[in-house]
């Protein structure tokens, strides 16, 4: 349960930049997970794929219906401490440039189309196989690679843009 | 393959991750090391992907786990002042829990009474190590003694068994009854027939005997 609950709202977090909004995300999957836990067949693959695909879905849908609001809200207001908040909180000695490069990660992650935003967190930051983001997305493995591939370029020309160089 | 930098740009991923066979992914180095653009997009993709794979999970708030609880398997209603502090008398009542209970009050009970613990007369000195030993120490002794004692009565036992036996003539030859025709309606169930009985006159006879003797032998070996 915590190991779920942690990756949920991670991803959650990483697609929304909003804690808040993962908070209340994270909590919408799991009611919904229990509700339809009897239609969840073992053939669709493992549980925890299953879970992420719920959660994607509830992500898209979230997307969907925050649109309008987004274009009016910043994240810049709020992301910044959260993050800095968080990582300093558990790590006393993380260095001042790497909390500053989660930040802008998160940042420019924010500014990715959803499609290209889910794949790359899908595959660098929760670490699932190509495998199980074509199960979760429902697409060929061709246009997963494709999506991840333009992701994390995508991603770098807007760090680039920023002024941001991951070494 | 010859390399142009959209190729590159398509393959990128695949390099990166190792999914270019060796012969791709040696030609796909020569063109990047000789263009300066496709040298700075794999820099910096590769320095991207380093720093995704190095961030650190957010931690979700310390309410949430039990906030998803509530609303999945409803709120946990609080239970009265009593019930809950007899809460923990549950996990006695099972099987596992009374035997093994019943398992250290039986060993207890056993140790106890080899120590010679008086619980009837209690006292601090029971539990001095010092009378605890001395107490145990007698204790085996006296198991000894009765093992001991035992023993012995078991040999006299045998022994007065052996000498009957051994002093039992061997059975005279009788004759044998004269055939009798059954009385009609009699029935020829056990019964005590002379030839018993005689068994049994002889056996206590010869009991009685060797009892005196034995009683009697202590005073015929005094002077």
């Amino acid at each position: 349960m915590q190991r779920h609950t942690r990756r949920i709202f991670n991803l959650c977090y990483r697609f929304t930049s909003n804690r808040q909004e993962a908070e209340d995300l994270s909590q919408e999957v799991f009611l919904r997970v229990y509700r339809t836990l009897p239609s969840y067949r073992s053939a669709y693959g493992a549980f925890g794929t299953w879970v992420t695909s719920v959660t994607r879905n509830l992500l898209i849908d979230h997307y969907r219906r925050t649109r309008r609001d987004r274009l009016t809200d910043s994240i810049e207001d709020v992301l910044p401490q959260v993050e800095e908040k968080e990582s300093a909180g558990r790590r006393p000695d993380h260095s001042a440039a790497v909390v500053e490069l989660g930040v802008h990660l998160q940042k420019a992650l924010g500014k990715l189309s959803p499609d290209l935003r889910e794949a790359v967190i899908m595959r660098d930051l929760e670490g699932l196989d190509y495998r199980e983001i074509q199960t979760v997305l429902e697409v060929p493995e061709g246009t997963v690679k494709s999506r991840i591939n333009r992701g994390r370029i995508e991603l770098a020309r807007v760090l680039d843009q920023m002024g941001i160089r991951p070494d | 393959m010859n390399w142009n930098c959209e190729n590159i740009e398509e393959r990128l991923s695949d390099y990166l991750d190792g999914g270019l066979p060796k012969a791709e992914a040696a030609t796909f180095s020569a063109h990047v090391a000789g263009c300066a653009r496709c040298t700075q997009l794999v820099a910096s993709v590769r320095g991207l992907v380093g720093a995704l794979h190095a961030l650190e999970p957010v931690a979700p708030p310390p309410h949430l786990v039990s906030s998803i609880l509530d609303q999945t398997s409803g709120p946990r209603t609080s239970r009265s002042s009593w019930r809950s502090w007899l809460g923990w008398t549950r996990a006695v009542w099972q099987p596992r829990f009374a035997f093994g209970a019943l398992t250290v009050v039986v060993t207890l009970v056993v140790v106890t009474q080899a120590l010679g613990v008086q619980w009837h007369t209690p006292t601090l000195a029971d539990l001095n190590p010092v009378n605890l030993y001395r107490s145990a120490d007698r204790e085996a002794h006296l198991i000894y003694a009765r093992g001991a004692k035992f023993f012995s009565d078991l040999r006299v036992v045998y022994e007065i068994q052996s000498r009957l036996q051994s002093n039992e003539p061997e059975a005279p030859p009788q004759k044998p009854p004269a055939a009798q025709p059954a009385a009609p309606g009699k029935s020829e169930g056990p019964e005590t027939t002379p030839l018993n009985q005689n068994h049994a006159d002889y056996g206590t006879k010869q009991f009685t005997r060797f009892a005196s003797a034995l009683w009697m032998a202590p005073a015929r070996s005094k002077p």
